[in-house]
Parts: C-alpha cells; sequence; structure tokens
C-alpha cells in the first residue's frame, strides 16, 4: 500500500487549472523528486497533497485513507518553501522545531520527556545544536531553512514532503542536509521532494516525476546528472571545501 | 505622599483594575502581534461602542452587551477572513467603520438615556467603578490570562506559520477563532480601566516594547506580562499626582517607553555590531574560493 497514492489530480486558481490529471504514489519507504519549471505546477500539487488547496478533481489517499477523512497528520513531516525572514514577535530556534510535536501532545498539556528529546535529537541532526537558544531571526537564511527541515523531522514522519529546500542553501550545507535525509530514508521513512535543479538531495533518489504545464510528462527513472556532475567519480566536493574534506565535522565550520 | 492617595477605595480600586488589565491584557496581545494583527484590539473596540450602545437601548449592562457583540464581531470577522477572499485588513476596516457608525447611530435612537456616559467608555473611568466591576475585570483577566499561558505552544503554531499548523493537523479554525473571542473577551473587559479607544495599547505596547531584547517567545510573553503591570501601575500612580484621566496616562507612558526603548535598543545593536566587527554568522561556510597567496 503506498504512503501517498495521487490519482488525476486537477487543481484549479480561479477557474485556471494548474495542475491537470496529475498520478503521483509514493511507496513506503521510497524517495521520489518532483521535478519542473517554475510554474509546472508542481508546488500547487504538494499543496493539495498537504491539504493546504483544495481539489477541483481526482483523488489523494494518504496511509491508504482518503485525504479528506485523514487525521493521522503526525505520521507526515512537512517543510514549506521558505518565504522570507521570520519576524514579528521573536522565537528560539527549539520553540520552531518544538511545533513539530504539537500534534503529538494532547491540547494544553505540557511536554513530555519524549517530545523534548525528538526536539534536541532533530536540531542535532540538522548542526544546529548550539543554536537551539537563538532567535531565528538572528539566524543566516540556510540555518532558518534547517531549522523548518529539523521541525519536520521532529514529527518522526513516515512520509517527508519538502517544497524546494535547498533554494538559498549554500552547495556545502545542501551535501549535509542530503546525508541527513538519506539517514531518514534508510530508517524507512518515504520523501516527497519538489525541486526544479539536480544536487546532492536529488542523488538518492529512487524515482523522479516532471510535470510540465500541470500534467505528469515522466516518471521514472531520476535525470541524469550531464556534464562533470555525471562523473562517477565527482563527489559533489566543491572547490571551497579545499582540502577540508577530510574533516569529519559535517557542517564544514563550527 | 503617593500612598496618601490610596487611602480612598475608589483609587484602590482604580490600581487594582489597571494592574489586572496590565498584567493580563499581552497575554493576548503577544499572539496578535505574531499574527500581524495588532490593530484588532483598536478593531473591536469600536465595535464594542456599538455594544455600549446597545446597553442604553435596552437597559442592561453595557459590559454584557459589549461582550455579545465584540464577541459576534470576532467570530463574524474570523468567518470573513478563513472562507471568503476578504483579507485581514478589509475586515478590520470593516470592523472599524461599522462599529463607530453603529455606536453613533444607536446611542442617537437611545437619546434620552444617558448619552453623557458614552464619553467613559470612550476614554476609561477607572475612578468611577465599583467593586461588582473591579471583580469581573478580576475574574475575566486571570480567565484570559491562564487560556493563553496553557494553549501558548498551540497559538504560537497557528500565529507563527499557519499553513504548517493546518499539515501538522492542529485544529486551526477553532484555536483562530478562540484567539480573537479571547480578544474580545479582553476588551469588553477592559474598557472600564482605559477605556474603548486606547485598550488596543495594552494589548500590544507591553508586547513591541520587550519583544526588541528577547530572543524567544516564551521570555517575550512573560516579560510583555511584566511591562504591562509596570506601565499601568505607573500610569495610575502619575495620574492620581497630576489629577488627570488614569487611561490616557498610561498609553501615554506605555508610548514613551516604547520609543526610549526602540532608541535604546538601535543604540546598543550598534554598538555590538561595532564591537563584532561585522563577521559573517557563525558557522557559514565562504562561498568563494579565495585565491591562494603566491
Amino acid at each position: 500500500m503506498p504512503v501517498l497514492n495521487v490519482r488525476g489530480a486537477t487543481v484549479s486558481y480561479g477557474g485556471r487549472a494548474v495542475v491537470r490529471g496529475a498520478d503521483l504514489a509514493v511507496a513506503p519507504g521510497e524517495a521520489v523528486a518532483l521535478m519542473g519549471a517554475n510554474g509546472s505546477g508542481k508546488s500547487t500539487l504538494i499543496k493539495a497533497v498537504a491539504g493546504l488547496v483544495p481539489l477541483a478533481g481526482g483523488s489523494i489517499e494518504l496511509f491508504g485513507t482518503p485525504q479528506r477523512r485523514f487525521r493521522d497528520w503526525k505520521r507526515v513531516g512537512y517543510v514549506p518553501q521558505r518565504t522570507g525572514a521570520a519576524s514579528g514577535v521573536p522565537s528560539t530556534a527549539a520553540e520552531v522545531v518544538s511545533q513539530g510535536r504539537l500534534s503529538h501532545r494532547l491540547l494544553g498539556t505540557p511536554p513530555r520527556r519524549a517530545d523534548r528529546d525528538a526536539v534536541a535529537r532533530s536540531l542535532a541532526e540538522v548542526g544546529l545544536a548550539d543554536h537551539a537558544r537563538c532567535s531565528v531571526d538572528t539566524l543566516s537564511g540556510g540555518q532558518q531553512q534547517r531549522v523548518l527541515i529539523a521541525r519536520a523531522l521532529a514529527t518522526d514522519p513516515d512520509l517527508l514532503i519538502m517544497d524546494e529546500p535547498t533554494v538559498g542553501v549554500d552547495a556545502e550545507t545542501q551535501a549535509a542536509l542530503a546525508a541527513v535525509i538519506a539517514d531518514r530514508i534508510d530508517a524507512g521513512c518515504a520523501v516527497l521532494l519538489v525541486t526544479h535543479e539536480l544536487g546532492p538531495l536529488t542523488d538518492r533518489l529512487d524515482r523522479a516525476v516532471v510535470l510540465a504545464d500541470g500534467k505528469v510528462v515522466h516518471d521514472g527513472a531520476p535525470p541524469r546528472p550531464v556534464g562533470e556532475h555525471a562523473d562517477p567519480a565527482h563527489q559533489h566536493a566543491h572547490p571551497h571545501a579545499n582540502g577540508h574534506s577530510d574533516s569529519d565535522d559535517l557542517w564544514g565550520g563550527k | 505622599m503617593i500612598l496618601e492617595y490610596f487611602q480612598y477605595e475608589f483609587m484602590q480600586r482604580a490600581l487594582l483594575s489597571a494592574l489586572v488589565v496590565g498584567l493580563c491584557a499581552p497575554t493576548v496581545g503577544v499572539f496578535l502581534v505574531q499574527k500581524r494583527l495588532a490593530l484588532i484590539g483598536d478593531g473591536l473596540g469600536h465595535v464594542a461602542l456599538t455594544g455600549v450602545a446597545v446597553g442604553f437601548l435596552t437597559g442592561a449592562a453595557p459590559v454584557w452587551t459589549t461582550l455579545a457583540v465584540t464577541v459576534a464581531a470576532a467570530v463574524v470577522m474570523e468567518l470573513l477572513r478563513s472562507k471568503s477572499k476578504t483579507s485581514g485588513d478589509v475586515a478590520l476596516a470593516m470592523l472599524f467603520y461599522g462599529g463607530l457608525a453603529g455606536g453613533v447611530y444607536l446611542t442617537g435612537i437611545a437619546s434620552d438615556k444617558g448619552v453623557a456616559n458614552l464619553q467613559q467608555y470612550l476614554f476609561g473611568s477607572l475612578l468611577t467603578a465599583g467593586w461588582s466591576e473591579v471583580w469581573t475585570i478580576v475574574v475575566g483577566g486571570a480567565a484570559v490570562a491562564a487560556l493563553m499561558l496553557v494553549l501558548r505552544p498551540w497559538l504560537t503554531a497557528i500565529c507563527a506559520d499557519e499553513q504548517y499548523a493546518r499539515v501538522s493537523g492542529l485544529p486551526v479554525a477553532a484555536l483562530n477563532l478562540l484567539l480573537l473571542v479571547t480578544t474580545a473577551v479582553t476588551v469588553s473587559v477592559s474598557m472600564r480601566a482605559v477605556g474603548i479607544l486606547l485598550v488596543s495599547a495594552l494589548l500590544v505596547i507591553p508586547v513591541v516594547t520587550v519583544q526588541q531584547f528577547t530572543r524567544s517567545f516564551k521570555a517575550t510573553m512573560f516579560a510583555a506580562m511584566a511591562a504591562g503591570f509596570l506601565i499601568s501601575g505607573a500610569g495610575v500612580l502619575t495620574s492620581a499626582v497630576q489629577d488627570v484621566p488614569p487611561g490616557a496616562t498610561i498609553v501615554l507612558i506605555g508610548v514613551a517607553v516604547f520609543v526610549a526603548t526602540a532608541v535604546i535598543a538601535a543604540l546598543t545593536r550598534r554598538v555590538r555590531q561595532t564591537r563584532r566587527g561585522h563577521l559573517p554568522p557563525e558557522g557559514e561556510p565562504l562561498e568563494v574560493e579565495l585565491p591562494a597567496k603566491a
């Protein structure tokens, strides 16, 4: 039974169909990329899967349950597209990540040990353990993105949905994030990744679904990298790693 | 000296109500600021005017008619915001116009029933409050603060990132409604203290003052409660000494404290930056390869 099964999904904004009859299935433990150019409808489709925009046609099943009746959202980790720097009232990285545990807690109850442990573990996984008590506003763009990914990991998802998680993230952090995600895939977590570029995160994919103009035009092997990226010896060690690649610090730097 | 003023029971009542409102209003305001609805308190304040006028018209106690009308307006506003394409600020604008017009219209109809009283609701009249009104403020304030403190993580989640909160399966619609209804209760209950037109100030000013120095949401919430408590207390004392209306004094002190802290915060940031010598944030690798020195 697939963890996600989308059949003939159609989504329209103001009468214009942005996604037109798309099929998309993700099996347990499978890593799938949803690719396509800007405006191809990939972000819209992912929002429909997450229940943020309504379907005009077709059906979506999560863990075998129709989306309308699906209540077990704590099995889904969601990383939204980052929208500008967070502002308003300051929040620490740990406070943002602990939002990922709210679906595990009964309304109005204090966090249990398992909740606190999950928050600390996810922050450590993305290399921000030292920044847990920092205000998110003071973190760099790449670090803020890592906070959002940690929040999704904290819920211990069986399906991780990520919308363009690597936009504005430097190459080294991308490689480190890819390692974190790969660990989760190995542990049996299914991944659905929206992206418009190939990078370290796409190396570990089982399959890619390519959208063009709201329709699925490819569902199968992930697109092969071309140029120097096609060289099997190419380790994504970028020039600025400059001999520090033997460092055991995944996150380069601190 | 200052203590002399508090041998009068009406001064004790005024101080107690102001302190409770100052302590409790920021617990709601912190979420409104996070949600970028800082003006909602004022919007519901305008609607409260209609509520007071309904009280005049029907002869019922204005606190209760105000509560009913503002809660109803909060529900309508949330439905407009979430179910239709009306944006938050348009819905807010409707509250301002409709509330003010409704108040003036209904007071016009009830013109034989003590319109002179309207001013005491507009600008507050702490000094004329009776003990029963003070206890309404204390009980209402305690209930509001307790609810906000217990639900802090959930309300933070829906205010900071509503889409994420929906995907995590939180009861977003119910929590949004709860927040607006609580705001309505706060406005109705505290209109006695600072007045309908100024109540928004005690929701917002303590929060925006302390958030310049805090790093976490939790610290912001507690510090804002302390700031609201101090500002209200200082306002009542000052107004007693100078024999001026307490509501306006509280708000003016709040605004002055905000401006002062904003200046101090800007200066400290500048000093810190100069000391740090503009180092990049730690842990971020340089994005370019530096040419090796031959």
